[in-house]
């Protein structure tokens, strides 16, 4: 290991430990500056998992809310992402539950769950609308894959989680994230692949 | 080259960076000899690229909403949390006078049963209710106070 990435690695560490000591004082201030540096990406795993914007942001406040009621669970012994995405998770799993006694699958069978849309409704510049119809169409096609692959695909490749990472947010063995990651992304491409011929 | 293979190297494709060096080497020989893994390759480095893409933004509203809500919740944990720890505090204060004064109260009733010339069961009796008569007065208004908050707070509380 180089030099940088050892410091880089001991500054994290001491983040996480900081956090955690703030989420025991359940401190203000530190949840107002971590709602806003984890906003967009806690949106969006929210997003994909639950394939409806609505649902998603009413979970981004809930999810909050858990945060600071269990802060004391966070022990900064891991990243303080791969744990917010494991209390969104289950905030999800049991908002489902109470919804309607469904698996995180059955979510995509749903039809007014539309797929997910995009967030900036601003009018966009010429330049940039091809890329933003190949956002859309990788929307659709994410929401429309089974929710178990769609979490994986968008956890690894959106979020950048490490595999072991992914693991401890779902639950699942590294060896079912290596699996769900494969389908997920073959499933993805042939839906991608079917969608512009 | 079977079937295995390609699956295999496919596999390894979609794990990105997490290879062992070893992975790392056996893929690159492979993919140097295989066209339809490296199409294969291409068209997941695309795809991974196009994901990340992918704008998903929370509007400043959502932020805004959340942090004034976990304010107030914060507010109302601590105000709990004091009220708690009055209710302990309190709670302990009074089982240690109770404790204390336990023997002199038995005897001072023994005494003014004596005096007065009643049954030990009477005094006893009395003793009992002169004991738990402030339990019971503190039970009886903090169940009126919970339903006075239950019937009326409901509606500040909708927000």
């Amino acid at each position: 290991m180089n030099a940088a990435a050892y410091f880089l690695m001991i500054d994290m560490e001491s983040e996480a430990r900081a956090i955690a000591r703030g989420l025991r004082r359940r401190d203000p201030q530190l949840l107002d500056r971590l709602i806003e540096q984890y906003q967009h990406r806690l949106l969006r795993y929210l997003l994909y998992l639950a394939g409806n914007r609505e649902l998603a942001e009413d979970l981004f406040q809930e999810t909050w809310l858990r945060v600071l009621e269990r802060g004391h669970q966070y022990d900064g012994g891991h990243e303080f992402i791969t744990w917010l995405y494991a209390v969104a998770r289950n905030l999800t799993i049991d908002y489902l539950r109470k919804r309607r006694p469904v698996s995180l699958d059955g979510l995509m069978e749903d039809e007014e769950h539309a797929p997910a849309e995009p967030a900036d409704t601003r009018p966009l510049a010429w330049e940039i609308v091809a890329q933003h119809e190949q956002a859309e169409r990788i929307s659709a096609a994410l929401v429309g894959i089974p929710a178990d692959y769609r979490e994986t695909v968008v956890l690894r490749f959106q979020e950048g989680l490490a595999l072991e990472e992914i693991a401890t947010v779902t639950g699942a063995p590294v060896g079912t994230v290596k699996s769900r990651l494969y389908r997920g992304l073959n499933m993805l491409m042939s839906r991608l692949k079917g969608a512009e011929a | 080259m079977t079937r295995d293979t390609h699956d295999e190297a496919r596999k390894l494709i979609t794990l990105g960076d997490a290879l062992s060096d070893a992975q790392q080497i056996w893929l690159r020989n492979h993919l140097e000899e295989c066209v339809s893994c490296r199409d294969y390759a291409e068209g997941a480095a695309q795809m991974v690229s196009a994901l990340r893409s992918v704008p998903v933004f929370a509007d400043a509203r959502l932020v805004r909403t959340t942090q004034m809500r976990v304010r107030f919740h914060a507010a109302r944990l601590r105000e709990t949390r004091e009220r708690m720890w009055l209710v302990g505090m309190a709670c302990l204060g009074v089982g240690l006078t109770a404790t204390l004064t336990l023997p002199v109260l038995w005897r001072l009733f023994a005494w003014m049963g004596e005096q007065v010339g009643v049954s030990t069961l009477v005094w006893q009796a009395e003793f009992l209710f002169f004991f738990i008569a402030p339990a019971l007065v503190v039970s009886v208004v903090l169940l009126a106070r919970g339903n006075h908050v239950k019937t009326h707070g409901q509606g500040s509380r909708q927000w």
